[in-house]
């Protein structure tokens, strides 16, 4: 049996036909340089399977650069480190949260200074769900980003 | 040495990953048209309300300890194809058996089969953030036992690992198995396998297999050489009607065209209806994919994509209809594909037929239809009667009240997440 490694695409593929040939039949001196576009998708999006989008509500973290309405790519296959923002369940909900600490001792950092840090260390009801790889702002006063 | 792998109680796991707050709570998903209980949490379990209740008969005092929801296939198909795409990275090759099933070609991975197995539930679980089960064995047939039997276990990673035919737990298991909960016997083959002595799927595995093929067919047969550790059956042979139909081939030449995939698309269709109406089924809901050939050194594709039906249904034109607009989703121009198939789940029987107010139950005429369509095709031979080409047709909503967010393929529809 032989192995064989299975790429995975996500819905989208670009490829530069090989050659591309003018109106008059020469081929271009283009040729050797073609590149394939840049994929913004790609680059910001590496693992599609693990990577979900979703919506920043509120504006407790706009000193951090995080504004309501705000575009979030989550990875969840990345491993949170310290200083990651990150995606975690607190009492059932989702919600954006900084991570600090090390090791066993980790713990989100509150949104606002007068609230308590929460400990992660499975005894509390919060846990992370994702960390938070990129955020999109829109820049112009416009509707939040849709398709 | 294959392994099947089926995510736990799939439908509600989705409603739950970006709702954490029903985890613990009683969830119950509804079929298309909120009609009854198809997928139920193990709390939902333990209220003790029972598979495909009709929504309307759940006790008004026990349906306020639950949350039920709309089904979204949206969001579960594209979860679906999440499942397949963190596992079809880690193994050899992939085949997908059902919405929240597929199995795995394990030969030639290295290492103990137990860390494996435990391996693929932690990158499911970490990546996608839903719990699968593992079984692992040496034939399809086993492997899905063992997955039933790693289900069973209480802690985390529920794998399963019957490395060869003669493990004990295997023929401890087998002993005591009922031959119900083997594929492909069929209630009267049980009965007069009954006749002579054989119980359980223990019995029929150590029967002899020359007098089983004589006197109950091929089938049968294979299905004990299966069970004795014996690869001889195809993905595509399990797929029983009890939970879904999987029609699919290879092509013998890669595929380019849209039409040509859309006559395999058609082929398959015709298939997979009469299979439905064979056992007197109808389907809720339809999945198409359709993929390069991961052997070659090719632009790979993989993709699949599923479609609730607003009401269910029996009819080959409309199915192929529906197929052939998830067709025209998934295909990329350019692309060599090698594999296409099409899958019918939320399977039920075709009498029960539930009216639904918004879209209009199958018609005496489209069963009149069919009932014709079969008996020439069975009369004439298949290749009489054909499909010709559909024009895809009006959009097929459903109702659906209580329907989750499509959380990973509408941009208005995405989780929000709190910084408040």
């Amino acid at each position: 049996m032989r192995l064989t490694h299975v790429p995975q695409c996500a819905a989208r593929k670009s490829h530069p036909t090989l050659q591309r040939r003018g109106a008059s039949g020469f081929p271009s001196p283009a040729d050797d340089y073609l590149d394939t576009p840049l994929d913004l998708h790609r680059q910001l999006v590496p693992r599609p399977a693990s990577t979900f989008f979703m919506r920043v509500d509120g504006d407790a973290q706009a000193d951090a650069g995080f504004q309501h309405g705000d575009l979030l790519v989550v990875d969840r296959a990345l491993a949170p480190q310290r200083g990651d923002w990150v995606v975690a369940v607190i009492d059932g909900e989702l919600c954006l949260r900084r991570l600090d600490g090390r090791h066993q001792r980790r713990w989100l950092c509150p949104p606002t200074p007068h609230r308590a840090r929460l400990p992660l260390d499975g005894e509390s009801d919060c846990r992370l769900w994702g960390v938070v790889h990129y955020v999109i702002h829109g820049c112009r006063q416009a509707p939040p980003l849709n398709a | 040495m294959y392994a099947l792998v089926d995510a736990n109680n799939f439908y509600v796991s989705c409603e739950r990953l970006f709702a954490p707050h029903l985890e613990g709570r009683a969830v119950g998903v509804l079929s298309n048209n909120d009609g009854c209980v198809i997928a139920r949490s193990e709390e939902f379990k333990a209220l003790g309300i029972p598979m495909g209740i009709p929504t309307h008969k759940i006790a008004p005092a026990l349906r306020r300890r639950t949350t039920l929801c709309s089904s979204n296939y949206t969001l579960y198909g594209d979860l679906s194809a999440r499942i397949q795409q963190v596992l079809a990275a880690r193994v050899p090759a992939l085949e997908p058996y059902s919405i929240d099933e597929c199995f795995l070609d394990l030969r030639g991975l290295p290492g103990d089969l137990g860390s494996l197995g435990a391996g693929l539930c932690e990158a499911v679980a970490r990546e996608v953030g839903l719990p699968v089960s593992v079984g692992i064995a040496p034939t399809r047939t086993l492997a899905k036992l063992a997955n039933h039997r790693a289900k069973r276990q209480a802690g985390r990673p529920q794998v399963c690992v019957w490395a060869h035919g003669n493990d004990r737990d295997l023929h401890a298991t087998l002993a005591a198995l009922p031959l119900s909960a083997v594929w492909g016997i069929g209630e009267r083959l049980q009965c007069r396998l009954l006749d002579h002595g054989i119980d359980t799927a223990g019995a029929l595995r150590s029967a002899p297999i020359n007098w089983l093929q004589r006197r109950f067919g091929v089938v049968v047969a294979r299905t004990a050489l299966e069970l004795a550790g014996q690869p001889c059956l195809a993905g595509t042979d399990l797929a029983t009607p009890r939970r879904s139909i999987l029609c699919s081939r290879s092509f013998r030449q890669a595929l380019r065209q849209r039409a040509s995939l859309a006559a395999a698309l058609r082929y398959h269709c015709q298939r997979a209806g009469e299979k439905l109406r064979r056992d007197d089924l109808q389907a809720g809901a339809i999945g198409v994919f359709l993929r390069t050939n991961p052997f070659q050194n090719v632009v790979q594709h993989r993709a699949s994509l599923w479609a609730p039906l607003p009401a269910p249904s029996a009819d080959t034109l409309y199915l192929n209809q529906l197929a052939q607009q998830l067709l025209d989703e998934l295909w990329e121009a350019g692309l060599a594909y090698h594999k296409l198939g099409v899958m019918l789940t939320d399977l039920s029987p075709r009498q029960h037929q539930q009216a639904s107010l918004l879209a209009p139950a199958e018609s005496p005429t489209q069963v009149q239809l069919m009932g014709a369509w079969d008996s020439i095709r069975a009369r004439f031979g298949r290749a009489a009667l054909t499909l010709g080409i559909q024009a895809p047709d009006a959009d097929w909503q459903m109702h659906s009240r209580r329907r989750s967010s499509r959380y990973t393929t509408r941009w208005d529809e995405l989780p929000a997440v709190r910084a408040r």
